[in-house]
């Protein structure tokens, strides 16, 4: 059966939605309907054609999960960590004051490091946000809607430990700061309160995650 | 279309940690009953439910009302979770089959969402109709594999293996299938 490769997209997009992909095939149709606009509303189409099946899913008695829902979603800040954080941030500023003697001399006799880049796309596309980290400075250039009134972007990069932290705010679009990251961290954008995250941690949405990589 | 749904996805957009409570009464037993037939495992599908539940509050702020139910969104987000578990395994767990509902497409008498308003229920009552319509001109057998597909996150080797057609044949039938339904849905 030939098709014109419009449909065949068409096509792909229903099959993704219904699940006859196998693994490959199908994850990389996921990460089309992440990246790329067009195939995004041919697979919302599908879904909304399909959507009437969903009657046929019987509801079943479900346990009350919300309190791991919730303690994963917002993590109470613990006082006495908090406490013990201070102490570690005054002995990590020392540390860090003694390794950047240590680290920074041969970095300046160094060649230049790669540049990293990430790019961070939004569900549709509606925001995107290009990263560059040329070794000691990260750059972000957004291109998308503000964050509207009362909210802030905010750029977060996840440690090895899967513990996410701040690198800051966005604002007018635009991110600059110095950093230390490497090739194969992940940086992630979530939506805040103004001001950003009071628990040191994202309680928004995120609303987009990257690899740092080099290129 | 609006729903109870979307005006708690509403809230969480903005970070509504009360509106996340509301959302689990309303959208869990149904979400269960989705991950638990898709998934075929009651402890797996919980631990699914809470991967979703978190997936929704994230992404509230990209739910459009405009595109569609807010129950749609939330079971389009938990089909696409289960495929995701479902892709993941190894192959060596075998082929899964399509159980229940030999064709019979009663959806209709299906207790409605009482969570929906009455002109969107009477909306998604004719928009069933025209699936259960659209279906119907469809050869039986592959209606149920599309339904199978849909219901139960089956794959075309899965059901190439259960009709006992070649992986091609099974590809092209449910190509030709997706093709009608497509026209016939949007007619």
């Amino acid at each position: 059966m030939t098709m014109p490769p419009e449909d065949d997209d068409d096509l792909l997009a229903a099959e993704y939605v219904l699940g006859l992909l196998e693994s490959d095939a199908w994850r990389a149709a996921d990460q089309r309907a992440a990246t790329d606009g067009r195939f995004a509303a041919r697979v919302r189409d599908w879904e909304a054609r399909l959507e009437p099946l969903n009657d046929e899913f019987a509801e079943l008695p479900a346990p009350d999960l919300l309190p791991q829902i919730e303690s994963r979603l917002f993590p109470a800040p613990a006082p006495r960590r908090r406490r013990g954080w201070r102490w570690l941030g005054a002995g990590s500023l020392v540390g860090a004051l003694a390794l950047g003697l240590v680290v920074l001399s041969p970095v300046l006799r160094a060649p230049p490091a790669p540049v990293l880049t990430a790019e961070l796309v939004a569900e549709d596309r509606a925001l995107v946000l290009a990263a560059s980290f040329d070794g000691t400075s990260l750059n972000l250039r957004a291109d998308g809607p503000e964050a509207g009134a009362g909210q802030d972007y905010e750029l977060w990069v996840i440690g090895a430990d899967g513990v996410p932290s701040s690198l800051g705010l966005l604002r007018d679009g635009a991110l600059t700061r110095e950093a230390a990251l490497q090739a194969g961290q992940v940086l992630a954008v979530s939506l805040e309160p103004a001001g950003g995250s009071t628990t040191g941690l994202p309680t928004g949405p995120v609303l987009a995650t990257a690899e740092l990589r080099a290129g | 279309m609006t729903d109870d749904i979307s005006g708690l996805l509403k809230r969480l957009a903005v970070q509504d940690r009360a509106a996340l409570g509301l959302l689990y009464s309303s959208a869990a037993p149904k979400l269960m009953g989705l991950l638990t037939r898709m998934l075929g495992d009651r402890a797996e599908a919980e631990d699914a439910l809470q991967e979703v539940m978190i997936r929704l509050w994230q992404r509230a702020a990209t739910y459009d009302p405009q595109k569609g139910s807010g129950m749609g969104w939330i079971c389009a987000i938990a089909r696409n979770h289960a495929l995701d578990r479902l892709r993941a395994r190894p192959a060596a767990r075998g082929h899964r089959v399509v159980s229940g509902g030999e064709g019979d497409m009663d959806v209709l008498d299906l207790v409605a969402d009482p969570a929906m308003g009455v002109e969107d229920q009477t909306m998604l009552r004719a928009r069933m109709q025209a699936v259960v319509a659209c279906f119907e001109e469809l050869p039986a057998d592959r209606a149920r594999a599309v339904r199978g597909a849909y219901l139960m996150g089956l794959s075309y080797h899965d059901l190439a293996a259960q009709f006992d057609v070649p992986l091609n044949t099974m590809r092209t039938w449910l190509r030709r299938s997706l093709i009608s339904l497509r026209e016939c849905l949007d007619r």
